[in-house]
C-alpha cells in the first residue's frame, strides 16, 4: 500500500483522540440546549462553561468575551462586519494578504458605502506597520490584520500595528486562525480588541470557531434570533463542537511549544532537502517571523498543480498556490502581493506540517518531489512567463 | 483520484515529452483563461506522422493529454490531423472530468496548428 503524508495541516487537522473522547458523551448522552432550564439542558450548559473557560485561560482573557461561532469564516465577518456596522460608516484599514473572508467582507461593505485600504506588503508578505499610521485617517473606523497568513505563514508584526491603532483609538481586528494555538498570543500586549480563532486548525473539530471582543468594544451582531452568547449570536450552541474546541485548546496548551520546535525542525528538513535536490525553488515567506509548520515553495516553470496531482498520486497531501478548477487560474492573491514574479508564483506549493508528521515522511516527500519535477520539467517549455 | 488509470499513467510517465531537434512542423496551442499551453513537434515521412514531439505547460491532465496524442497521431496521415477533434484526445484518456476538458482542446488545437504548418510548408 502507497505510505500516506498528511502535509496540509493549515487547511484542517485530523482530530485529537483526547478531543474526541471528550466530546464523545455530548452526542448521546448530553444532549440538551444549553439554554433550557431542566437538568438536560443544565449540563449542557455546564459543558459549554467549562469549555469556555478553558479557552479564556488560555488567552487570559474573561470568558464572557468570548463568542463561539460556526468556523473562521463567520468569526472574520463578525469581526469585520460587526465592527463597520454598529458604526453606520466610515473607513476600515486592511491588507492585500488576508484570507477572503476578511478580504471579501470588507469588499461587501464598500459596496454599502463604507471606503477600504488594502496595505501593501514586503517580498516576505509583511505588512509595515508605518503604513497602517499613515494610512489612518479620521474617519478610520477599524483595522483588520491578519496574524499569520495560511498560504506562507508569515507571521504579521500585530504588537506594532496594535499599538498604532490602540494610540489612534481604532479598534483592531486580528485573524488569528493560523495562528491560535500554535504560536503564543497576547491579546493585551499586542493591543488586540477582536481575534478570529478556529478550532479545526488545531486537532478540533469542523464547524466550531471563535471571536474574542475585547469589554466596550462597540459592535453589533450580524446573526439574529434567539438571545444566545450574551445576545451577540444567535443561535442553539454547536455544543459538542464547543465542548471539542475547549479540550483541543487545552491539549495546545500542553504541547504547543514542544511541538511548534519539532515541526519547525521538520519544516527545515523539508526545505533544505528540496533545495538540495531541485534547482530553481524558492521558499516563500518570511525567514525568521513564520508558522512552525508551513512551507510554501515555489518550483518555476512547473504549474503548482501538477505537482500536486503527482504528489497526491504518491499518497502526498499538499495544496497549490492556484488552481483552475473555473477554468480559470491565477496566481495566487498573496503571491502577488508579495511581488513573486509570475513564472515562480504559478509553481507555488504549500506544505503544512503538523503533529503527527515525522521525519520519514518529510523524506518520503523529498524523494517524490525531486523526480516529479525534473519529469514535469522536462515536459514543459522553459521560460514561461 | 479522479482521473482515470490511463490519464495518470501518462502523467506520470509522459511519453515523447521535449523538443525535436529541426522538425517538419511545429504547432502551439493556448488556454488563456487557465494559463496551460501546449506546443508539438512533428517528423514528417510520406506524408504521415514519423515522430511527435510535445511540450506543455499547466495541470496534470494537459501534461497527460498531450502524451497521449504524441502517440495517437503516429503514422496518421497529417492531412487529417487538420481535423482533428478535442473528443478524439479525451477519448485517448479514457475521459476528462467537465471542468478539466480544456486539457484535450489545447492539445488538440496545438496539433491542428503543427499539421497546418507542415502543409503551410509544403506550399
Amino acid at each position: 500500500m502507497t505510505r500516506r503524508v498528511y502535509l496540509d495541516h493549515n487547511a484542517s487537522t485530523p482530530v485529537h483522540p483526547e478531543v474526541v473522547a471528550e466530546m464523545t458523551p455530548y452526542f448521546m448522552e448530553v444532549y440538551g440546549n444549553p439554554s433550557s432550564v431542566h437538568g438536560f439542558g443544565r449540563d449542557a450548559r455546564a459543558g459549554v462553561d467549562l469549555a469556555r473557560e478553558r479557552i479564556a485561560n488560555f488567552l487570559k482573557v474573561a470568558p464572557d468575551q468570548l463568542v463561539f461561532t460556526s468556523g473562521g469564516t463567520e468569526s472574520d465577518n463578525f469581526g469585520v462586519k460587526g465592527l463597520a456596522l454598529a458604526r453606520g460608516r466610515g473607513h476600515i484599514i486592511t491588507s492585500r494578504v488576508e484570507h477572503h473572508a476578511v478580504l471579501r467582507s470588507v469588499q461587501a461593505l464598500e459596496t454599502q458605502g463604507f471606503t477600504a485600504t488594502y496595505l501593501p506588503v514586503d517580498e516576505h508578505g509583511r505588512v509595515d506597520p508605518d503604513d497602517v499610521r499613515k494610512a489612518i485617517r479620521p474617519d478610520t473606523i477599524a483595522i483588520s490584520i491578519m496574524h499569520a497568513n495560511s498560504e506562507v505563514g508569515t507571521i504579521q508584526p500585530v504588537t506594532e500595528i496594535g499599538q498604532i491603532a490602540r494610540s489612534h483609538g481604532v479598534p483592531f481586528h486580528v485573524d488569528g486562525v493560523q495562528t491560535f494555538g500554535k504560536v503564543p498570543i497576547d491579546v493585551e500586549a499586542m493591543g488586540i480588541d477582536l481575534l478570529s480563532f478556529s478550532s479545526h486548525k488545531i486537532y478540533g473539530p469542523k464547524g466550531i470557531a471563535g471571536l474574542f471582543i475585547r469589554k466596550g468594544t462597540k459592535m453589533v451582531s450580524i446573526q439574529h434570533g434567539g438571545e444566545h452568547e450574551r445576545r451577540r449570536r444567535a443561535g442553539t450552541e454547536n455544543v459538542p463542537g464547543i465542548i471539542g474546541l475547549g479540550k483541543a485548546v487545552e491539549v495546545r496548551a500542553r504541547d504547543m511549544h514542544e511541538e511548534a520546535a519539532r515541526v519547525s525542525a521538520l519544516r527545515d528538513r523539508l526545505w533544505s532537502g528540496i533545495s538540495a535536490r531541485v534547482p530553481e525553488v524558492k521558499l516563500n515567506g518570511h525567514p525568521t517571523e513564520r508558522l512552525p509548520g508551513t512551507a510554501n515553495i515555489c518550483y518555476r516553470h512547473v504549474e503548482s498543480e501538477s505537482i500536486v496531482l503527482g504528489l497526491d498520486l504518491k499518497g502526498i497531501a499538499t495544496s497549490a498556490g492556484s488552481a483552475c478548477t473555473s477554468g480559470n487560474v491565477e496566481p495566487s492573491h498573496v503571491l502577488v502581493a508579495m511581488s513573486v514574479p509570475l513564472d515562480w508564483a504559478m509553481g507555488a506549493v504549500r506544505s503544512s506540517l503538523g503533529r503527527t508528521t515525522t521525519a520519514e515522511d518529510i523524506d518520503y516527500v523529498v524523494d517524490a518531489v525531486e523526480p516529479l519535477v525534473r519529469k514535469l520539467r522536462q515536459a514543459m517549455p522553459v521560460g514561461v512567463a | 483520484v479522479r482521473y482515470s488509470p490511463t490519464l495518470v499513467d501518462h502523467f506520470l510517465n509522459p511519453r515523447n515529452a521535449g523538443m525535436m531537434r529541426s522538425p517538419d512542423a511545429v504547432g502551439a496551442g493556448e488556454y488563456t483563461a487557465c494559463g496551460d499551453l501546449a506546443r508539438v513537434f512533428l517528423r514528417v515521412r510520406d506524408a504521415r506522422v514519423a515522430e511527435a514531439r510535445f511540450q506543455a505547460y499547466g495541470c496534470g491532465p494537459t501534461i497527460a493529454a498531450a502524451s497521449a496524442v504524441s502517440e495517437l497521431i503516429l503514422l496518421r496521415p497529417v492531412d487529417d490531423l487538420q481535423h482533428l477533434k478535442p473528443e478524439e484526445v479525451e477519448r485517448a484518456l479514457d475521459g476528462l472530468p467537465e471542468d478539466r476538458k480544456h486539457a484535450a482542446e489545447v492539445v488538440a488545437d496545438a496539433v491542428r496548428a503543427a499539421a497546418a504548418d507542415w502543409l503551410n510548408r509544403r506550399v
